[in-house]
């Protein structure tokens, strides 16, 4: 199997240094999406169509991190191109705002259990800041309670106190506990009478470099008992998983209803859009809150929100992304076992967390994923991945041929993590 | 950035004067200051842990262990006074072997001279020698290092950021120089030389990275990308890692 090489990705690395911080800054960049070591993977990408993407030396990538969960259908699905090229015909960002908002709103309301109304935004970080401010303006109180590890964007009050730029005074109102533990969220809410505003969490955990965690059996109702008992805001952060576990929403694939839920990754495949959805009850207090950009309105994202929905609802997205996954883990589990290693999945299959067992530093299975991306199957080694409608059946049986390959590499040429 | 004084004294005393141990290896005139050299000097710091450095037979060691023997005893009124005097602008109090006062004042002060050249180096001599460069950068580095575990131990906000760090071993490696963090219950100790099987590894490809990026006239960020810094192994340890080396350039600028 030809291994890739990236000759062109890292020359224009090498400009991009001079001119933009960390050459490519965020989730995206070599650092932060953990490419190790930098030379297996590629920095930039020339196109993309369906469950791939060509890099700009022009290797073809089966894609499994579906640019961190935004393509769900498959890039440049042919009808959401559609429809978002209809409408950039007749206007996209206008000084008033476009009927495609109200047909969208419409569209989720209709396709999620607890959503009533719909507000939108462009980013998952818009929507989860939103739905802080919109708890806080509803019940007058200060305290959120999240949970440990648990990623909500990048607003100072969602990362952590030492981060550059974070302040002692950004997180006093911040309170941890770790997913999962009910009694901790009670202790929290009791610790705090009458002061906390809501709680906010990922319908299961999903942490880089960590098993995923699924709910323990009444964990979500326990809360949701919580929540109603003190008059606490729940909030559901649907960002990565929405429409990737339940098209009715994740609070509705864990048997409750939540009184806010985040949604963006998953709404548009790809065009910048995010929605808060919520309650009948809490309205006109997300109302109240002064909170808009100059690009949020915009109706190119929204045609291709609908469209994309439309498209989801038409396919169940939801379970067929479930099922190839599952797919995935057995061709994956499979081409580990033929070769003497043991893969450990965790989270939902849909957006499944993979790890080599017997690796306490991560050392071989960063390998292993840097000897897979080398040949054709993109991966990242510290985060879940991400499944999508357009995977085939020949991408994944492909995908086993790549893992078996790239286990024998790992034995041949990593020896010495395997000692 | 508000510096804590005492974690400033406990930086000058375990971190810089610590360094003098390797000054006297990488550099033959340190070396020869002391040959010859039979002197340990007690630093006591009120709220500081003890060091003793051990100049003898051109070789110094630090001592960071309470028992360690030493024939002169210097004592400070306060982290302050101690950082007085690292500044030059205060004496300290010798309280035991005063005939060894000839080599506080003559010996003592080179030395504390030399290591000043070495870290806050003329970058005119940094481009004209190498081997200056090569010495400049480690010493630096192990400055830059055992500041750390002092952040991580006396700083709040370091205490905030090492209690993120799960216990393990980190390991710094220069060239073929190695450096290992043992993360232990939070608290943090550094040794010299490079450790079996290390949990997460900082990797610089070249004396010249590591002397752009500890100095910060490299972006970290684009020597990831570019390959001449490579972070592996459980990557949050060298994240967290990173804010306490972030909250060392505050201190020690």
């Amino acid at each position: 199997m030809e291994t890739y090489q990236y000759s062109k990705s890292q020359k224009l690395f090498s400009r991009a240094s001079e001119i933009i911080p960390c050459g490519i800054y965020g989730h995206l960049g070599p650092a932060e999406a953990c490419m190790i070591p930098v030379s297996a993977f590629p920095f930039y990408v020339d196109h993309a169509k369906g469950s791939h993407f060509w890099d700009i030396d022009g290797n073809n990538f089966i894609d499994y991190m579906c640019a961190y969960g935004p393509n769900v259908l498959g890039y440049a699905d042919p009808d959401v191109e559609a429809a978002a090229r209809k409408q950039a015909e007749i206007g996209n960002c206008t000084t008033l705002a476009s009927p495609k908002m109200v047909e969208l709103a419409e569209l989720l309301v209709d396709t999620i259990e607890s959503a009533e109304w719909a507000f939108f935004a462009k980013n998952g970080g818009d929507v989860t800041n939103l739905a802080m401010l919109t708890a806080r303006a509803a019940t007058g109180r200060k305290k959120i309670i999240k949970f440990n590890g648990g990623y909500h964007g990048v607003a100072p009050w969602m990362t952590a106190l030492g981060y550059p730029g974070v302040i002692e005074e950004d997180m006093c109102n911040v309170i941890s506990v770790p997913f999962n533990d009910l009694e901790a969220v009670r202790r929290a809410i009791e610790e705090n009478p009458g002061n906390v505003a809501c709680v906010i969490g990922t319908p299961y955990h999903h942490p880089a470099f960590g098993d995923n965690e699924m709910p323990v059996e009444g964990f979500w109702k326990g809360v949701r008992e919580l929540c109603d008992k003190n008059g606490i805001v729940l909030i559901f952060d649907d960002v990565r998983c929405g429409f990737r576990l339940d098209m009715k929403g994740s609070d509705h694939h864990f048997g409750i209803k939540a009184d806010l839920s985040c949604y963006c990754k998953a709404l548009a495949n790809g065009y910048n859009i995010s929605a808060l959805v919520g309650r009948q009850e809490l309205k006109s207090a997300v109302g109240s809150v002064f909170y808009t950009g100059s690009y949020w309105l915009s109706a190119v994202p929204m045609a291709a929100a609908v469209a994309c929905i439309h498209k989801m609802r038409e396919l169940n997205a939801a379970e067929l992304m479930l099922n190839l996954g599952k797919k995935f883990e057995q061709v994956m589990c499979a081409a580990a076992e033929a070769e003497g290693f043991r893969l450990h999945f965790s989270g939902a299959s849909s957006m499944p967390f993979m790890r080599l067992e017997d690796d306490p530093n991560h050392s071989i299975h960063q390998a292993f994923i840097a000897e897979c991306v080398r040949r054709g199957a993109f991966f990242a080694n510290h985060h879940n991945n991400f499944i999508n409608c357009a995977l085939s059946e020949e991408d994944i049986r492909h995908t086993g041929e790549i893992a078996a390959e790239a286990f024998r590499a790992v034995k041949k040429d990593h020896a010495d993590l395997l000692k | 950035m508000q510096k804590d004084l005492k974690v400033l004294a406990a930086i000058n005393l375990h971190a810089i004067l610590r360094t003098m141990e390797d000054l006297c290896e990488l550099d033959s005139t340190a070396a020869g200051l002391i040959h010859g050299a039979k002197t340990s000097i007690r630093f006591v710091i009120p709220e500081i842990k003890p060091m003793v450095l051990d100049f003898r037979n051109g070789q110094c060691k630090a001592h960071e262990d309470a028992g360690a023997s030493a024939n002169m005893s210097l004592r400070f009124t306060g982290p302050e006074h101690f950082n007085r005097m690292v500044d030059g602008q205060a004496n300290p109090i010798p309280t035991r072997g005063f005939s060894h006062i000839g080599f506080l004042k003559s010996t003592f002060t080179q030395l504390a001279e030399r290591l000043t050249a070495y870290l806050k180096p003329d970058p005119s001599e940094l481009a004209a020698d190498p081997e200056f460069k090569r010495s400049s950068t480690l010493l630096t580095a192990y400055v830059a290092f055992f500041a750390l575990a002092q952040v991580a131990e006396l700083d709040p906000l370091g205490q905030v950021n090492a209690s993120r760090i799960a216990d393990g071993n980190i390991l710094i490696q220069l060239e073929d120089v190695g450096l290992t963090l043992k993360v232990r219950d939070h608290h943090i100790s550094v040794e010299k030389g490079s450790c079996e099987r290390p949990d997460a590894t900082m990797h610089f490809s070249s004396i010249d990275v590591a002397n752009g990026i500890l100095s910060g006239t490299m972006d970290s960020y684009a020597c990831i990308g570019n390959g001449s810094l490579a972070i592996s192994g459980t990557v949050p340890m060298v994240d967290d890692l990173n804010k306490l080396l972030a909250q060392v350039s505050g201190y020690l600028s």
